[in-house]
């Protein structure tokens, strides 16, 4: 079972089996101690973000960057699947993919938000020129 | 209502590329389809929900859209399809 964990040196908040043996913000080694889901969401409220349809379209390049796949170099679908991921936010609060429908189990649900993990999907593996259902992300061409 | 339905989203790449396919099917085959969008009307999504177990074992284990679904023999396929794979689901 997935515990929330504090680095009891900078306070970084992780969620999981484990605890990282590395804290990726102060780089304590050992650092994390358990904590339960009300102080993680306290330490966490410090902290509020927002994220535009920019910021997102940022973040899912920078994603890419070390992997073997790409963003859709087709820019209109960018546009229109990330409006329908933002869509999706607004309606049900997760930027679910706007290329499947949610079955209103919340957990198994968590496994359609973009992005989702594709790389297991039948549209992606083992295809030269796989991409993720819907299409935001593209096998990286092999030379 | 047809039992011809197609479930389909709006900002779905997939579905767009397939509605004029659907156009003309209804323009020349004369085809009913019930066109229900799933993102904007939850009622929709109820009922794509409602046929899950038909639909996710046709479909990768997933809800997809476009879904292609005959409610009389509950054949289903789903995605980008040739337009005469279309034309054998509804004859």
């Amino acid at each position: 079972m997935r515990k929330f964990w504090r680095c009891h040196v900078c306070n970084d908040i992780h969620y999981g089996i484990f605890p990282p043996e590395l804290c990726p913000t102060c780089k304590v080694e050992f650092g994390y101690i358990e904590v339960s889901s009300q102080e993680a969401r306290k330490i966490m409220s410090i902290s509020e973000t927002t994220m535009s349809k920019e910021d997102f379209v940022a973040a899912i390049h920078r994603f890419t960057k070390m992997r073997e796949f790409n963003v859709n170099p087709d820019q209109e679908r960018v546009e229109m699947l990330t409006g329908g991921v933002f869509t999706c936010e607004q309606s049900q609060g997760l930027k679910y993919c706007p290329c499947r429908m949610i079955e209103r189990d919340f957990e198994s649900d968590l496994s359609l938000i973009c992005p989702c993990n594709f790389l297991q999907h039948d549209t992606y593996k083992d295809k030269p020129d796989g991409e993720c259902w819907c299409g935001l992300f593209v096998k990286k061409e092999t030379t | 209502m047809s039992h011809y339905i197609l479930f389909h989203g709006r900002e779905c790449p997939h579905c767009k590329k397939m509605m004029p396919l659907v156009d003309k099917l209804i323009a020349e085959e004369g085809a009913e389809i019930d066109q229900r969008e799933v993102w904007h009307d939850e009622k929709n999504a109820d009922l794509m929900r409602s046929y899950k177990d038909i639909i996710k074992a046709k479909c990768g284990g997933q809800l997809r859209v476009p879904t292609f679904l005959n409610a009389e023999t509950n054949e289903v396929f789903c995605g980008e399809v040739e337009y005469e794979k279309l034309i054998k689901w509804i004859s």
